[in-house]
């Protein structure tokens, strides 16, 4: 049971990482489905940093980098441009899966050498807490700081001004435009920043819990972080709740695969997915986006 | 349509932004293979006599465009009527997946004539229902194509991989394949050339009869633009969402069928090399018009017929084919090529209380 | 306050010479100017499409004009660098015709979100006692704890109003404010800005409504076809004056000959109709009426008292829970198709919404209700574009749509040939009942005038009209009896009621 806490609690961690910076995305008006390009980005780019350097701490701040730089292309076109973001966040899906296979090639020539991973970073005394213990005091710094995100963006998004120019924006960027706001260049500065976080949350992967990079190896991960925030209800507490949930889901197929040989294992593949579109079904209907969610914002309109 | 009915210099005029898309993402794309140490020069030589160069090369990019029209003219049908269908690739896979099971595991024995028909059907009958899921999610819970359509793509990855791990495996046991397709099942060709890609062509021009000309077209048309005023005029958005969704699988699920029938004459796990993806591009190029499709699909074929050769003979890795169609996506928007159809937020249809 | 001297300023703000064409040779605003002294209420006048919104929003650094200039607290305006936000901080405070506050937020939140001295933090604790301050200094009574969306029309434009003020604002501007209040409310909020005057501030009033200018302003400006035409003390001028500066022409009164009492069977008849509603108040609770042939029954109200439900369950798309709905005597299933087929038709004001498709044809619009059914343009589920294009030319040519191009995108027409494409449309198969909700919101007078003259026609060629309208001029105007729609149920109108009667009653204060 502690294992199963502790497996569910790491594998959360890049859900909720991403989740957390595409939360603050999406709360200022702008759907970004090129997380997963971006998560994707970061995880080439953490790994291939922490290679050449030998540091994950370097590494860390790589991915984070590449993660504004997808995050910037996104904006440009989406925010800047205006044009549609479903459209875009494919884009950019697109050409990171291409950049990120391209690179590793030109690299590694195919044979990738193994990463210096961040290790656990047990807090002494509360490791050896039952049950809980080993879930939140025995993790890597990864997961200290996805959960330290999660109370960041919730009282970012409540208590700072930024968040609640951040909200308003999202909510009716006619009424933050008419407030002297400026629509654009909140939202173009929420998506870098949830970018860079995607980034992060894709370093997860290359830093953490694996040692390496494989081609289009987030594997929709960034597409379940999308799950997240819609079924967290737009909030962080909502958002920490559905991650927790994506990752035990997946820590419990990881934990029957290994016992029982009799299920095969794509059943246990498709499960998250399978889960994720349940839940919507379940919560999709009744959830609340922000009102102006995936709508570009344009001013002068041809009005008498 | 426009253009068609405009004339030859329309025609011409509306050839252009769509071609400097292509031209500035092969440009984009060589400077980057330049700046990892590649030759641009001897890449794109390659991907050129790698697609256009020989009947060989013709051969690869006609049959690489093939599925790429099917799955293109199911993504511009889709967006026409607003639906943001992500999920061309599921419905190909499951498609594929259905059309072998019934040429390998449900036919054995039937009469020759009835085998080839009955494969095609399956193939789009796979597609077109787990199109239908995707509908019935958003028609009838609110949930959001975009994301139901990516988590099916995912789903239909992994029931191929089932399938061909368990009750489609192949006799031997030795590979997770199927067996191959017996001889009835196989689409006729002329050499390589299946007769799926006759089919796939002459549904580009069925599918432009569907959307200007006829009734139902009309009505996802209005949807797609102004689903309220749509509702007022006794269209439901939601039925013609599920409909278009239905219709685009069973498209996206002919090409899979096609491919097991007529490319690979068997099912295995990596079947599809992304065509669901490369279609959004394949649609967006073509303006989301049905005959547009055609030359567009031929573009991305000849691309990805070209980057093997590319891959063999410059070592340039053919992943980078992605990130060309990446930029066209991009760059063709941009160029305001495509417009989409409606200035529309990310609401999915208002949902049923009191409204229908 | 940035802009406070010494000495107050003797302008709020001028502007002179100001022009702007969103199309070109089509000037919104040709050469206007405009003088508001600190101190004064402004009315500023003129018909729906005159150019007082698009002046409004150069004012407010929304738009950039073409030309001209401003200055504001006698202080010249930089306009290539004037946006809202310069706006707001040169004391400029804008309370728009739709609401420009964020709906899903509280009231304190709206206060808070747009202030530029709030710091890094957000406390919304202190927000709400700055804000309990503010409504205590200016006089304004507002819930400060309730969401914006649940708030009623007068108590939002209060927020509004409250907001600007907190921002400093010298000059506020209201953009046609009363269009949405009842007689009632209006009043209070002339209280209001005769308060504001007196403290000193200037208040520029929109309305294409003569009796509120003469209530409110000190002076007014008249604004006609994006020119100037006049401005004077409200004082020195009379109404018919404004009305001939305001249209530029005599504009006959409408012709309504008396109607003959029908005996033949209803042409409409809806039966303890309930349906379930956006909000609680817009709940349709136990509908009853009978419209006769050749008759207009106007059903007057403020938005959100289930108008909307109203128009959508009589055109089919919102399932009644309980009730029955009569046209000629048989009951019709609410269904869009099984209504029109009936000889119900439906005008809408809110024409991109619900009426035309924009991006859509003249001619595909002119088909767009009849693709079920419809037989002379939909023939075994093919279309049949060539004689839909006939009949959109054949009605744009009757009815003077301009261009008269069955194939000009419905976006490329202005509002007033877009709405009498509709009417045309509507009328098209000599529909026994037109349902019309607010069937000229936001048309030019002339356009509307068109439309008018339309339901006119219907009624006396022995249609049946249901006129539901928020605009109590027109529903006095055409109608045959009145009927009010509060909180979701029909209220009774006595024969006769002035304004201020129905007022009340629209504020469910009438007597039982």
């Amino acid at each position: 049971m502690e294992a199963l806490l502790e497996a569910s609690v790491r594998l959360a961690a890049p859900l909720l990482i991403a989740a957390l910076g595409e939360l603050w995305v999406e709360r200022s008006g702008v759907v970004n489905i090129g997380i997963e390009g971006t998560m994707l980005s970061g995880a080439f780019a953490g790994f291939a940093a922490a290679v050449a350097t030998g540091s994950p701490a370097v590494g860390l701040v790589a991915a984070a980098a590449a993660g504004c730089g997808v995050g910037i292309l996104f904006a440009t076109f989406a925010v800047v441009r205006k044009l549609d973001q479903i459209v875009v966040g494919m884009a950019v899906n697109l050409i990171a899966l291409g950049a990120t296979g391209l690179g590793a090639r030109a690299l590694y020539a195919g044979n990738p050498p193994a990463a210096p991973t961040l290790a656990a970073l047990p807090v002494p005394g509360l490791a050896e807490l039952p049950l809980l213990g080993p879930a939140l005091f025995a993790q890597t710094p990864f997961v200290y700081a996805a959960l330290g995100l999660a109370v960041v963006v919730g009282l970012g998004l409540s208590r700072t001004g930024a968040g609640l120019r951040l909200r308003a924006v999202g909510e009716s960027a006619r009424a933050a435009d008419a407030e002297g706001i400026a629509v654009d260049r909140v939202r173009f500065r929420a998506v870098i920043a949830g970018s860079a976080l995607a980034g992060v949350a894709g370093a997860v992967l290359t830093l953490s819990h694996s040692d390496v990079f494989t081609e289009g190896m987030t594997a929709g991960r960034g597409f379940i972080a999308l799950a997240v925030v819609i079924f967290g209800r737009w909030s962080a507490g909502g958002v920490v709740g559905a991650a927790l949930f994506f990752g035990a889901a997946t820590a419990l197929q990881f934990r029957l695969q290994a016992r029982g040989a009799e299920i095969p294992y794509p059943v246990f593949l498709m499960f998250p997915y399978l889960v994720t579109l349940t839940v919507l079904a379940v919560a999709g209907g009744r959830a609340r986006a922000p009102a102006d969610l995936g709508r570009p914002y344009r001013r002068e309109a041809p009005a008498g | 349509m426009s253009s068609l009915a405009r004339g030859p210099a329309a025609l011409v005029r509306d050839a252009v932004p769509p071609t400097l898309a292509v031209l500035g993402a092969l440009a984009l794309v060589g400077v980057f293979v330049a700046l990892l140490g590649y030759a641009p020069g001897r890449a794109l030589t390659a991907l050129l006599r790698g697609s256009l160069g020989s009947g060989a090369a013709w051969t690869a990019t006609l049959l690489k465009a093939s599925p790429l029209l099917l799955t293109g003219l199911a993504v511009a049908l889709s967006f026409r009527c607003g639906v943001w269908n992500i999920g061309a690739e599921g419905q190909l896979l499951v498609g594929a997946l259905c059309a072998t099971a019934v040429a390998t595991r449900t036919l054995p024995g039937a009469p020759a004539a009835l085998v080839l028909p009955a494969v095609v059907l399956a193939g789009a009958a796979g597609g077109a229902l787990i199109g239908a899921v995707a509908g019935a999610l958003r028609a009838t819970r609110g949930v959001n194509e975009v994301i139901s359509t990516i988590l099916l793509n995912f789903v239909a990855i992994q029931l191929v991989a089932l399938a061909v791990h368990g009750p489609l495996q192949e006799a031997a046991g030795a590979y997770p394949k199927s067996d191959a397709l017996p001889a009835a099942a196989m689409l006729p060709a002329i050499g390589r050339l299946h007769g799926g890609l006759a089919v796939a062509l002459a549904l580009a021009f069925a599918t432009q009869l569907l959307v200007f000309r006829s009734a139902i077209g009309f009505r996802l048309r209005a949807v797609g633009h102004a689903p309220r005023a749509a509702r007022f005029a006794g269209i439901s958005p939601e039925l013609y969402g599920w409909l278009v969704l239905a219709l685009a699988g069973g498209l996206a699920g002919l090409a899979g069928a096609f491919e097991v029938a007529g490319v690979t004459g068997t099912l295995y796990e990596r079947i599809s090399p992304g065509t669901g993806y490369t279609a959004i591009a394949v649609a967006l190029l073509a303006r989301l018009h049905p005959l547009s499709v055609i030359p567009s699909a031929l573009f991305f074929g000849a691309l990805e017929a070209g980057a093997g050769a590319m891959q063999r003979e410059a070592g340039v890795p053919a992943v980078v084919a992605q990130m060309v169609q990446g930029l066209v996506v991009l760059l063709s928007v941009g160029l305001s090529v495509a417009r989409p159809p409606r200035a529309r937020g990310l609401r999915t249809p208002e949902p049923k209380r009191g409204i229908d | 306050m940035p802009q406070a001297t010494s000495r107050p300023a003797a302008y709020a703000a001028r502007l002179h010479g100001v022009s702007k064409a969103f199309v070109p040779r089509r000037p919104v605003l040709d050469g206007v100017d405009l003088a508001v002294r600190a101190g004064e209420i402004h009315a500023l006048l003129g018909e729906n499409g005159a150019g007082k919104s698009t002046l409004m929003k150069i004012l407010v650094g929304l738009l950039r004009p073409d030309a001209g200039s401003i200055s504001l607290a006698d202080a010249p305006v930089d306009l290539d660098r004037f946006t809202p936000a310069e706006a707001v901080r040169r004391g400029i405070g804008m309370v728009h015709q739709v609401s420009a506050l964020v709906p899903a937020m509280t009231v304190v939140e709206n206060l808070a979100f747009g202030d530029a001295r709030a710091g890094l933090w957000f406390h919304p604790r202190r927000a709400r006692r700055a804000a309990e301050r503010l409504a205590a200094r200016f006089q304004l009574e507002v819930s400060l704890d309730r969401r914006v969306e649940d708030l009623a029309m007068g108590e939002r434009q209060r927020a509004e109003i409250l907001r600007a003020l907190g921002r400093g604002a010298r000059l506020l501007i209201l953009d046609e404010p009363t269009s949405v209040l009842t007689p009632r409310e209006a009043e209070a909020l002339f209280a209001s800005l005769r308060g504001l005057r007196d403290a000193g501030r200037a208040v520029i009033f929109i309305s294409h409504k003569l009796s509120e200018v003469e209530a409110v302003a000190d002076r007014v400006t008249i604004l006609r076809q994006g020119k100037a035409t006049a401005s004077l003390s409200a004082r020195e001028a009379d109404a018919r004056e404004l009305g001939r500066l305001m249209l530029g022409r005599d504009v006959p009164p409408l012709e309504r000959p008396a109607r003959t009492p029908s005996v033949a069977a209803p042409a409409l008849e809806i039966r303890g109709l309930c349906a379930p509603g956006l909000s609680e108040a817009s709940r349709l609770r136990e509908i009853d009426l009978r419209l006769d042939p050749g008759e207009i029954l106007g059903i007057v109200g403020i938005d959100g008292n289930g108008q909307r439900e109203l128009e959508e369950v009589l055109a089919g798309v919102r399932r009644p829970t309980r009730g029955d709905v009569c046209v000629g005597g048989r009951r019709i299933a609410p269904r869009p198709r099984a209504l029109r087929a009936a000889g119900l038709a439906h005008l809408s004001g809110d024409r991109d919404g619900a009426g035309l498709i924009s991006a859509f044809t003249l001619a595909e619009n002119w088909i767009l209700k009849g693709s079920h059914d419809d037989r002379r343009f939909f023939r075994r589920g093919w279309l049949d574009r060539a004689a839909a294009r006939r009949a959109a030319r054949a009605a744009a040519e009757r009815f003077g749509i301009v261009p008269a191009d069955p194939d000009a995108p419905i976006a490329s027409l202005s509002g007033g040939n877009a709405q009498k494409l509709a009417v045309a449309r509507e009328l098209d198969g000599d529909p026994s009942v037109l349902v019309a909700v607010n069937p000229t919101r936001g048309l030019d007078v002339g356009s509307a005038r068109f439309v008018h003259d339309e339901l006119l026609a219907r009624r006396r060629s022995g249609g049946a009209v249901l006129l539901i309208s928020t605009d109590l001029d027109e529903v006095l105007a055409l109608s045959d009896r009145i009927t009010a729609l509060v909180r979701g149920a029909l209220a009774a109108v006595p024969p006769g009621s002035d304004r201020a009667a129905i007022g009340a009653i629209l504020l469910g204060e009438a007597a039982a």
